[in-house]
């Protein structure tokens, strides 16, 4: 990529790769959603709302659950962690990096605006010590699980005479 | 259906240039680049990676950003895994409109924040005409 001021500043549109790449990415999307939930989502999946969110991670072990969500250049006070029952909602706004002044040009290929992500996490969490962290751009939230009660055994009981 | 197909990070175009000393996937961050009158700002997303772990070169006319970023840890059990993790590579060649001598850069956030300035001989002037 070249690094050259721009000499034609007809154009004011900011450039996010091809056409054709954008539709398969749409129809990657429309594939990838109704796979997951065939009919709880049905909003329109094509063209740019203006909307983004972050690309999440959820890992587990035995002793938690990590969720981690990619956030460059947002601020820690912007960012919105709620935890209802068992659902994580991520939810804040990124600002553009730079206001926009009419004489500067300008090729954009982060995206800007709110979002909102609902995480449905695994029922053995323990909602009171959820912690979560905010640093280089990358959030991360640990959801300790509760102590799994181990297993009973149970006696059988033997009824009747087996013996004639 | 594997997660991993919806891994949204472009990889990097051309890091063959630099051979790597870690395995893994190397990504190319999602840059803006804002064209002000006195200079030109490249703005990377750079999620993960310190001021530290940064390296910004130019040589031969090449600018090169390169972030390490802290693998994925493995002993886990993923059950979403929707952005790769590992380092960053882009090169942008540029052109002798920018002063090399005067980039800077800064890290916040996980955005990294360069600015190039125009040189000098690529500013309009005005060259005073001495009278014999």
């Amino acid at each position: 990529m070249n690094l050259i001021p721009w000499k034609n500043k007809q154009s004011d549109e900011p450039s996010r790769g091809g056409t054709l790449a954008a539709l398969r990415t749409d129809v990657d999307r429309l594939f990838d959603t109704f796979f997951r939930e065939p009919l709880g989502n049905l909003e329109w999946p094509f063209g740019d709302s203006g909307r983004w969110s972050p690309a999440v991670d959820v890992a587990e072990t035995d002793q938690e659950v990590t969720v981690r969500a990619e956030v460059p250049g947002i601020e820690p006070g912007q960012l919105d962690v709620t935890l209802t029952g068992r659902q994580l909602v991520l939810s804040g706004e990124k600002k553009e990096s730079f206001e926009k002044s009419g004489k500067d040009f300008r090729q954009v290929e982060s995206r800007y605006g709110s979002f909102r992500r609902t995480i449905p996490l695994p029922e053995t969490i323990d909602p009171d010590k959820v912690s979560a962290e905010f640093a280089h751009g990358v959030l991360t939230i640990r959801v300790p699980k509760s102590p799994v009660a181990p297993p009973k055994q149970i006696q059988v009981q033997v009824g009747g005479n087996r013996d004639s | 259906m594997s997660n991993d197909a919806r891994i949204t990070k472009n990889e990097a175009e051309n890091s063959s240039s630099a051979e790597q000393t870690r395995c893994g996937q190397c990504y190319r961050p999602n840059v803006d680049i804002i064209e002000k009158s006195d200079e030109l700002l490249v703005v990377a997303d750079v999620p993960g990676a310190t001021g530290d772990s940064i390296d910004v070169d130019f040589e031969d006319g090449a600018l090169t950003i390169r972030a390490a970023v802290a693998p994925r840890e493995d002993n886990r059990n993923y059950l979403l895994r929707e952005y790769g993790v590992g380092d960053f590579f882009r090169t942008f060649r540029v052109s002798e409109a920018i002063d090399a001598g005067k980039i800077s850069a800064q890290c916040a956030d996980g955005v990294l924040t360069l600015h190039l300035p125009k040189a000098e001989a690529a500013k309009p002037r005005k060259i005073a005409v001495q009278s014999a």
